[in-house]
């Protein structure tokens, strides 16, 4: 039974605004990939059709594409599994990048945040001082499996709202990377990384889970988690994200809970004028509204037995 | 990937709630900046007559900031609000936060599935003679009257219908993802929340930002960051015709009603007024809007809610 490929279309070099096409695909049937039938209705159709592919194996990452509103690649994506009841599929380049032709997309800011983290290994001392290969212990790699399956096809980058409104922001990829080499233990560049992978905005990540939606499931949110905790034990905490983790940190452990003006004024700096009139409209605005959260905040009972959480596990605050 | 699935969202299914006893966890932001939150979800157990049990002596959940300093710390202060559930006799712990939620579920799975991680919690919970013995199921209030009183039941109670106010639901993040903590519904087409509506007597708006994330968590880290987040996910609930947005989560409350006019100059003016999920149930089910708080939203729904004859003039 026949279906359709409903496909953006743009010409970088020659559109202004892009276009639709629809094309027919009657000879192949629903069980093959959306990019399958990319490729028959490239080499039957309308050989003008233009996209990304290689390895048809999703493991080149080349072919990620929207598919129906849903970034994923295209070459792992079932025709069946996606067909809409009018029998069409909407194919669109990924949001978050700009379009240079049909379904390609420009892919320089990700790979340019991709190699400011120097991503290779730079031990201390040469291989040539070693009289046979390094070695890490399996637990020491356990951390580096799923991040070693990631295959830069930009899907979590394409899906971040957080890059949607500032494109500034480093994206999931990139911070996982920078994980796989903090976390390596035969890398010497954890400070310098951690350093690098915060000045790119580490911390506006707002874990919001978006990026787990990963195509081989390597999920960087732990990863990014992980790369924040490294940065603030390497004493990179002058910043309002580290600031902010810790004070929420300090205010859980003395009263119990997240005590919200505690937390405003913890994160952006007690004596930091400028900041706290950046924030005061919002507050200005819930206080109008009725909705002044308290000053001082009473302890929930037994608060010593949260404290003895902290302490036991020597978990780190606004000092 | 494994989906830890509590009971399916099935649509319509009736199950009698009445007189059932829950634990209840309101979160930090409904007992400080967001109390309208509370009071409403007080008010709507009331109505729906089952009991909430708050655990008072319960900590934060860790909100998602406290892994990013000691990823132990949240889930051992999880542990011991669920060990003060277990002790009252409650398996069930209801949340009005899609952050509690997500991050609670979270922990509690990690505690289950590692017993590393329960001993780790256990010993520390020992110290001061308390003890979790993994019953708990923590769920959403969405969860609960989906699944325990039905859509079909909570039909049967509304006496002020919506009037087809179009209301656009805005998931947000974490009471969906990731489905491996979550799952109790699809994370990519979710559709409780306009379940929920029409069954009120609304009209649910369709838009592709109601699962994206509203910004709260990075509001403070660098200028307009939430606002602009904010300003793209109303823009496009506006232009799919919403008069009003409906949120399980208090996070995306704030961040929704207190960001939009900060978004104006990108993305024009929205003016949506932003419901909690238990002021819209509250308010079909004929309780008083000003008793539910909806007179202390900074985008004030009163016009909105006069137009559609839900609220006295009063409302404003």
């Amino acid at each position: 039974m026949a279906y359709t490929l409903d496909i953006f279309r743009f010409d970088q070099a020659t559109d202004e605004v892009p276009h639709r096409d629809r094309v027919e695909i009657t000879e192949l049937p629903e069980t093959v990939t959306v990019l399958d039938a990319l490729e028959h209705a490239k080499a039957e159709i309308d050989g003008s059709i233009t996209f990304r592919r290689s390895c048809r194996s999703a493991i080149c990452g080349s072919c990620s594409m929207n598919i129906n509103g849903t970034t994923g690649l295209a070459c792992k994506t079932p025709v069946a599994a996606v067909l809409k009841s009018d029998r069409s599929i909407a194919i669109d380049p990924m949001p978050n990048f700009q379009p240079m032709k049909d379904v390609v997309v420009h892919m320089d800011p990700f790979w340019d945040k991709y190699t400011r983290l120097k991503p290779y290994l730079q031990p201390k001392d040469k291989d040539s001082d070693h009289a046979t290969e390094r070695r890490v212990s399996p637990e020491d790699m356990h951390k580096l499996v799923a991040v070693a399956n990631c295959v830069m096809c930009a899907t979590c980058y394409a899906l971040c709202p957080v890059v949607s409104v500032d494109p500034a922001f480093a994206g999931p990829a990139a911070i996982a990377y920078a994980y796989r080499f903090i976390e390596d233990v035969r890398d010497s560049k954890r400070k310098e990384r951690a350093a690098q992978i915060s000045d790119d905005y580490l911390w506006l990540c707002a874990h919001c889970y978006a990026c787990s939606y990963c195509p081989k499931h390597v999920d960087p949110h732990d990863d990014i988690i992980a790369v924040k905790r490294a940065t603030i034990e390497e004493g990179l905490v002058d910043e309002p994200g580290p600031r902010h983790a810790l004070v929420v940190a300090k205010t859980v452990k003395q009263t119990g809970m997240l005590h919200e003006t505690e937390v405003i004024q913890g994160t952006v700096g007690r004596f930091n004028i400028k900041g706290l009139l950046k924030v005061a409209p919002f507050g200005l605005r819930l206080a109008m509204a009725g909705k002044i959260p308290p000053l001082f905040l009473k302890p929930v009972p037994k608060v010593d037995e949260i404290r003895t959480i902290f302490d036991t596990l020597e978990a780190p605050t606004l000092s | 990937m494994t989906m830890v699935m509590d009971k399916p969202a099935i649509k319509g299914k009736s199950k009698s709630a009445q007189m059932r006893k829950y634990g209840f966890f309101p979160g930090c932001v409904a007992k400080e900046s967001c109390k309208e939150l509370f009071n409403s979800t007080m008010l709507l157990a009331d109505r729906l007559g089952i009991e909430l049990v708050e655990l008072t002596a319960a900590s934060c959940c860790g909100a998602s900031v406290l892994n990013d300093t000691n990823r132990d710390v949240a889930r051992v202060l999880n542990a011991r609000t669920y060990a003060q559930a277990e002790a009252l006799g409650l398996d069930d712990v209801i949340t009005i936060c899609s952050t509690c939620t997500g991050h609670m579920r979270a922990a509690n799975k990690e505690l289950l599935e590692d017993e590393r991680h329960m001993g780790q919690a256990n010993a520390i919970l020992g110290k001061f003679g308390a003890k979790y013995d993994g019953t708990v199921k923590v769920r959403h209030l969405l969860w609960l009257l989906a699944d325990d009183i039905g859509l079909d039941e909570l039909k049967k109670m509304v006496v002020r219908p919506l009037n087809g106010l179009k209301v656009a639901p805005f998931y947000g993040c974490h009471i969906i993802r990731p489905e491996s903590v979550n799952g109790w519904e699809s994370a990519r087409n979710p559709h409780s929340l306009e379940d929920l509506i029409v069954a009120l007597g609304g009209e649910a708006v369709d838009y592709a930002g109601k699962t994206r994330c509203c910004g709260f968590h990075v509001q403070l880290e660098k200028d307009g960051i939430a606002a602009n987040m904010v300003g793209q996910n109303m823009r496009m609930a506006k232009d799919q015709g919403a008069e009003a947005v409906l949120t399980p989560c208090p996070l995306c409350h704030l961040a929704l009603d207190g960001y939009q006019a900060d978004a104006v100059s990108r993305w024009g003016r929205t003016d949506l007024p932003i419901f909690h999920l238990p002021q819209l149930v509250g308010l079909a089910l004929g309780i008083d809007p000003s008793t539910l708080g909806m007179n202390k939203h900074i985008i004030s729904p009163g016009l909105v809610l006069q137009e559609h004859d839900l609220a006295p003039a009063h409302v404003a």
